[in-house]
């Protein structure tokens, strides 16, 4: 297992260290001068001759990605250009608000998603199955921005029961999880479904009935756990695009994490935040993906990873 | 990226109405003051003028405000953006006022007279303290206006006529300019030569735009990132106290939501607020609708040096063909105003000048026979067997419809037998259009406000020989040589009636010129629930007093 962890950490080492690359390049693809598009309007020629040296890009391509790494190695990932103030302390802000929301959202995901899943698997094609179906292909089908405007005007406005946006206690944080969980809730009630439907055929459940067990016992005690491998791995995904920054939900919702910072750096033209932010992203998504492999590990000692 | 994809030119308000990079105006005005001797006017206390008698005010009370976007910084030279104008002009003043009238009043300077062609001399008000408890002296100016023209200063292209300051003794100060700098009053009014605490430059250094400290009736308290910025009254204010305890300032950039933030008492106050929504509002007696006309100008530029509107007759005509009256009632839903001038109402060297391009089509087309045009069978303008066809680029979501009036204007012209081909492009492409590799197409729609509110900037920046791309924003690659001269002439003049008439000749001459098609002028538009009392609106969509404003709950 410690050998398993030590390679994947060195193969996200190698993930990361592209996803760099690929954004050190973008200041190069830009159609003409990406410190012009920076400055904007008002910019003096001193100005940008500073931000031209600042960037680097009077620097070949690899020196300046070679201090990048070394800079970031150290923690130091630059100066946003917007606000000047460095890159990790905007992201440091930013990030655990989107943690937050991602973390609750996919809580309620897996709740409620494996809750819906399986019983709709116990009595497939009757009315909850139905029910859960109908209500899946609808979480699924409905743009989230909408459903998040939908649920402000109907618990915000209407009802008056929640904040209609914003962060701070905990009753800003339930419109915009449970926004963002809707989707996924789908996904996973889905998910569940079918695989649990798979295993319920199989032939040790088969065994453990004609032994007597009940119902309950036979789901929760043999089928389910043979059931969630495929699951999991939906759930690190969803999971995985979540600590992403929702973008639609945090603007709906005025929620401030990564998802809000990315569409300012990008509007912004703001690069050394927008690599900060891609870093995280990147970041993220390899960790989630160890804990998706771990967990396959924990469901089926069958898989080892030698 | 995310967990719910998009593309992010997609996300709401934002970039439909050109916050980031936005830089805004400070206007000026029309009233001409003296400038040469001193001037002292009675006693202001403070940014406003005595309020107009109303209800007793009431101390107290937490005003809620919702924008749709933070302030990059509270350092007034390192964010030229409405957003953190909005906020720091509470916290800090200048040596002069812009107020409401767009006339210059004493601030934190008392009085003021030009002492030599290049050099001005300002009194400071004894006994103003410095939020963090000292003094407001003649260094303080120094340094505030040093580090407000300094090459690290996102403002410092507005005072490029600025050469520096001296003290004379403790609440003395002079500034000098290179050479005779006419508009220097304006530019020392500008929220971005806001006069900061060098104590707490000191202090904080790189980190003073989230640890302001000025001299206005609010101090700061507090900064959460992208969601609320909290400010609250100074009992040390040298001027009439503020009368409320705190502003929160909030960020929601779904337009819909902050309207929806102000109906359910979330929010007493919004900024940039659903157009479409304004009429309902102003029809409902629990919000009231505080609107003026703002000092942005959007217009079509002509690229003049490019066939077939290298002809000032085919410019004439394709101005007075262009009927602006629907597009402003209809896309705009009456949100601007018809555009006037090259600049807008409130700065210097504003005229009059429609009657360049009111609407006759039958001049129009009397000129485009002049020109050897012909409308064919097709219902089309040639010449020589050639159609006129006219290529023309817009942004979409940088000005208010920016493409939507763009696509208003292709229609007339299809209407009148002109043919344009519109393309929209994205506005770093067109940005870079203009500047540096000059604009291949007949026509390009762009936004302008002058920033220091004295159009030697407008003309200087977009119409100067000296500005065509690569080196400025001149993509209409005009150059005249009256024009460069009267801006000149302009810029030299400190009183501001002779200033404001040579500009206004030189734009008289562009406008005979058709240089441009000039669209709208925006309006300001701010809605606040019944019981915010005291407010009033400023023409430039950066100033943004709460001195007097109360809460009558």
């Amino acid at each position: 297992m410690g050998r398993f962890i030590l390679r994947r950490a060195l193969t996200s080492l190698l993930v990361a260290l592209g996803i760099v690359f690929l954004v050190t390049l973008i200041l190069d693809l830009i159609p003409g001068d990406p410190v012009v598009m920076i400055l904007g309007q008002n910019a003096t020629a001193e100005q940008v001759a500073a931000l031209r040296r600042e960037l680097g890009l009077d620097r070949p391509l690899l020196l300046r990605y070679a201090e990048y790494i070394g800079r970031a190695v150290t923690g130091d990932l630059g100066r946003s250009i917007m606000t000047r103030r460095p890159v990790a302390a905007e992201v440091a802000e930013a990030w655990p608000n989107t943690l937050l929301l991602a973390a609750t959202a996919i809580g309620i995901a897996v709740a409620l998603g494996i809750g819906l899943g399986a019983v709709s698997a116990l009595r497939p094609n009757g009315w909850v199955d139905f029910g859960v179906r109908l209500l899946a292909l609808l979480g699924l089908s409905m743009p989230i921005f909408w459903v998040g405007l939908v649920f402000i005007y109907i618990f915000g406005f209407y009802l008056r029961l929640l904040p209609i946006g914003g962060s701070g206690t905990p009753q800003h944080l339930v419109l915009p999880a449970v926004t963002l969980a809707l989707p996924s809730v789908a996904l996973i009630a889905r998910m569940t479904r079918s695989s649990l439907l798979e295993v319920l055929g199989e032939d040790y459940v088969r065994t453990a009935r004609a032994k007597g067990l009940s119902e309950p016992a036979v789901l929760l005690g043999h089928a389910l756990k043979n059931a969630l491998i495929p699951v999991v791995t939906v759930i690190g995904l969803q999971f995985g695009q979540l600590l992403g920054g929702a973008i639609l939900t945090e603007t709906v919702f005025a929620w401030p994490g990564l998802g809000r910072l990315v569409v300012l750096a990008i509007f912004a033209r703001d690069y050394p935040l927008l690599q900060g932010i891609v870093l995280i992203f990147a970041f993220s998504y390899v960790v989630v993906n160890l804990l998706v492999d771990l967990a396959y590990a924990w469901l089926d000692p069958r898989i080892t990873y030698a | 990226m995310s967990g719910d994809r998009v593309r992010p030119d997609q996300v709401s308000g934002l970039s439909r109405r050109e916050f980031l990079g936005r830089s805004l105006a400070l206007g000026l005005g029309g009233a001409a003051l003296g400038v040469l001797g001193a001037c002292a006017p009675a006693a202001t206390t403070g940014p406003q003028s005595q309020p107009p008698a109303q209800a007793q005010p009431k101390r107290g009370g937490t005003l809620t405000i919702v924008r749709p976007i933070d302030a990059v910084s509270l350092d007034p030279t390192n964010d030229t953006t409405a957003a953190g104008g909005w906020v720091a002009t509470n916290i800090f003043e200048s040596l002069l006022r812009l107020d409401y009238d767009m006339s210059l009043k004493p601030w934190l300077a008392e009085r003021w007279e030009q002492v030599a062609p290049d050099r001005w001399r300002f009194y400071l008000r004894q006994g103003v303290k410095f939020h963090d408890g000292t003094d407001l002296d003649a260094e303080a100016v120094k340094i505030s206006v040093e580090r407000a023209i300094s090459p690290q200063s996102r403002a410092a292209s507005f005072f490029r006529g600025i050469k520096g300051a001296e003290v004379r003794d403790g609440y003395t100060v002079d500034i000098l300019t290179e050479g005779p700098y006419g508009p220097l009053l304006r530019a020392v009014s500008t929220w971005f030569m806001s006069i900061v605490s060098p104590a707490a430059l000191q202090k904080y250094g790189q980190d003073f735009g989230r640890n302001p400290v000025g001299t206005g009736p609010f101090k700061f308290v507090e900064w959460r990132t992208n969601a609320s910025i909290t400010i609250e009254r100074w009992e040390g204010y040298w001027g009439d106290k503020a009368y409320l305890d705190r502003v929160i300032y909030k960020v929601v950039p779904e337009e819909s939501n902050r309207m929806l933030a102000l109906q359910t008492g979330e929010a007493d106050m919004v900024f940039i607020p659903a157009l479409a929504q304004v009429g309902q509002f102003k029809r409902d007696n629990r919000f009231v609708v505080h609107e003026v006309d703002g000092l942005r100008v959007v217009f079509f530029g002509f690229n003049v040096n490019r066939p077939p509107v290298n002809d000032v007759r085919v410019r004439q005509a394709i101005n007075l063909a262009f009927d602006r009256k629907p597009v402003i009632d209809n896309i705009l839903e009456g949100n601007a105003l018809p555009a006037t001038s090259y600049v807008s109402p409130g700065i210097v060297g504003y005229k009059d000048l429609s009657q360049y391009w009111a609407y006759d089509p039958r001049r129009a087309e009397e000129l485009l026979r002049q020109a050897g045009y012909s409308k064919g069978s097709d219902g089309f303008w040639a010449k020589d067997g050639q159609r006129l066809s006219l290529k023309h680029y817009s942004p979409r979501g940088r000005y208010p419809k920016d493409a939507e009036i763009s696509e208003a204007f292709q229609a007339a012209m299809r209407q009148f037998g002109i043919q344009v081909d519109l393309q929209i492009l994205e506005w770093g492409t067109l940005l870079n259009k203009y500047t540096r590799t000059g604009l291949d197409a007949e026509l390009g729609t762009l936004g302008w406000t002058d920033v220091p509110a004295d159009a030697h900037y407008t003309l200087g920046a977009l119409f100067a020989c000296a500005s065509i791309p690569p080196n400025g924003f001149n993509g209409m690659e005009y150059c005249n040589p009256a024009v460069d001269e009267l801006t000149a002439r302009g810029r030299a003049n400190p009183d501001e009636a002779q200033r404001g008439q040579l500009y206004a000749q030189a734009f008289e001459m562009m406008a005979k010129d058709a240089v441009l098609v000039p669209v709208y002028n925006t309006k300001e538009t701010i809605i606040t629930s019944a019981a915010v009392k005291g407010y009033r609106i400023h023409k430039s969509e950066y100033l943004d007093w709460l001195q007097y404003t109360w809460l009558d709950k």
